[in-house]
């Protein structure tokens, strides 16, 4: 239904009294507030897919024929069809979003520059002959895009620059820590792991902060990248026998049941999902761990599906109950 | 915004710049109040035919022993290296010199360091920072800090396993 559609309906039910002045306000304010509960409907879903899978592919056109003639293009072909195409999508974005139209259009436009832009970095520096491998560039690219994107937001601050921040700026933490490190002996994958859990924390928080704003959207996304990263770095420390860490082995059954209390109070499934797979792979792991030599292997599988079958029961209900 | 759920959008951008902050305090730090080390080692490039090392550590001593290499093998030269720890300096020595040295094994000096290998810069992959090892980098690694070694490349500029190779700390 477009808008001059839609007001005649309006017009059509205020002749038969069945809508007030109050009401078209007040759905009005609440569009404007950013408050109303709006799902796309299928068909509005189908052709926001349509747009970035034909974004994606897009992009997917461009680092093949770049690899393709790799050989046979001079340099500035290669950076004018690879940075040149993300610049030139960022532009032609930014103009079709100007058009009210053509603001679903201009967000394949900002996507395919998203996805071209750091291939187009990538390309010019390995031309300039700098080693795009080290984290010292790595951290230079994101943060080049997420100036990019950080300054787009600022200017229209719509929900694609927010997920885009957060992925550049993900991109940009990880480079950067690493380039501090650098060689250092002292860091061991453990290092990776408590970063991981950083990031976990970060993303579950930000999920949060966006539940009643216009971008709640990332929301449900964020909480469960959140929750995976923390839950899965936080078993991944506790590490194994005979190099347990105590601490991380005892502290993670409580972590996983905060979660699945913080799953009905958030009224994310993500949380609950994720806490029970999380609780069934540590009772799969410990039981491995410690009590297939002193039980038998026999004991503890079946003592496991015991354990399995009541975090199944328990997620079910909580489900049922509290998420519908 | 609701105030809980400012401090949250707060603390969740904060986190990845505390991070960062720690991660540059427990590298500068420990490295500032770490005692400087102080014991030469020896170490050698070349002798990187599979694990038949030509020379050894025997009783304190460097000795030279035979290792049969396949016919049209040319093992690469071996040179040796005296480290001079606090200068962070190599001093070339021949093996008639370097066999004079008094030589100690064991892992960590009596001032509490380790010659160890790098690890890897993963640069657009870190999430796996910490799973291989940089063979072109040695640190000496003790005290909870790190310190990155000067060392002479190997001759032949292969960079592979124990290319460059720790004798011992010379006490």
């Amino acid at each position: 239904m477009d808008k001059n559609e839609l007001l005649k309906h309006i017009e059509a039910l205020a002749s038969q009294h069945a809508i007030t002045k109050d009401e078209v306000t007040a759905a009005f304010d609440a569009g404007v507030g950013g408050d109303a509960d709006i799902e796309p409907t299928p068909r509005a879903g189908i052709s926001h897919i349509l747009y970035y899978v034909g974004g994606a592919i897009v992009f997917l056109g461009i680092s093949v024929l770049i690899w393709q003639h790799w050989s046979t293009l001079n340099s500035p072909a290669k950076i004018i069809g690879t940075l040149g195409s993300g610049v030139a999508a960022y532009v032609a974005a930014v103009c079709l979003s100007r058009e009210e139209r053509l603001e679903l259009v201009s967000r394949a436009f900002y996507f395919i520059a998203a996805l071209v832009m750091p291939l187009g970095l990538h390309v010019t520096f390995h031309i300039a002959g700098l080693d795009t491998g080290s984290a010292g560039l790595q951290s230079m690219i994101s943060g080049i895009l997420l100036i990019t994107f950080l300054l787009s937001y600022l200017v229209n601050r719509k929900t694609m620059f927010t997920l885009f921040n957060i992925i550049f700026g993900t991109w940009l933490f990880f480079s950067f820590t690493s380039f501090l490190v650098g060689g250092h002996p002292i860091y061991d994958w453990k290092f990776s792991a408590y970063r991981v859990l950083a990031v976990g924390v970060a993303y579950a928080l930000l999920g949060y902060s966006f539940t009643e704003t216009p971008h709640r959207a990332l929301t449900g996304t964020l909480y469960g990248f959140g929750v995976f990263c923390f839950l899965g770095a936080a078993l991944a420390l506790g590490d194994w026998k005979p190099h347990q860490n105590v601490f991380w082995e005892l502290i993670f059954p409580g972590l996983v049941f905060g979660v699945m209390f913080l799953s009905v109070y958030l009224k994310s499934k993500a949380f609950l999902t994720f806490g029970s797979l999380y609780l069934m792979g540590y009772i799969l792991k410990i039981t491995s761990e410690y009590f297939a030599q002193s039980l038998g292997w026999p004991l503890a599988l079946v003592l496991t599906g015991f354990g399995l079958i009541a975090i199944g029961y328990v997620h079910f209900n909580l489900k049922r109950k509290y998420l519908p | 915004m609701n105030p809980k759920k400012n401090v949250s959008l707060i603390v969740g951008i904060a986190i990845p710049f505390l991070m960062i902050i720690l991660v540059a305090i427990s590298i500068y730090v420990p490295a500032l109040f770490a005692p400087a080390p102080r014991i030469n080692f020896l170490y050698m490039t070349g002798d990187d035919y599979g694990q038949g090392h030509e020379y050894i550590v025997e009783n304190s001593s460097l000795v030279k022993r035979e290792v049969k290499y396949p016919e049209h093998y040319t093992p690469s030269v071996a040179r040796f290296f005296l480290h001079d720890t606090p200068a962070n300096d190599d001093k070339e020595l021949s093996f008639e010199e370097a066999q004079k040295l008094k030589l100690k094994t064991s892992v960590k000096s009596s001032d509490g360091w380790e010659v160890v290998y790098g690890n890897t810069d993963y640069g657009a992959f870190p999430l796996f920072f910490g799973g291989t090892t940089d063979y072109n980098a040695m640190y000496l690694k003790g005290h909870n800090a790190s310190k990155k070694l000067n060392l002479q490349s190997p001759n032949d500029e292969r960079y592979y396993y124990r290319a460059r190779r720790f004798l011992g700390w010379i006490e």
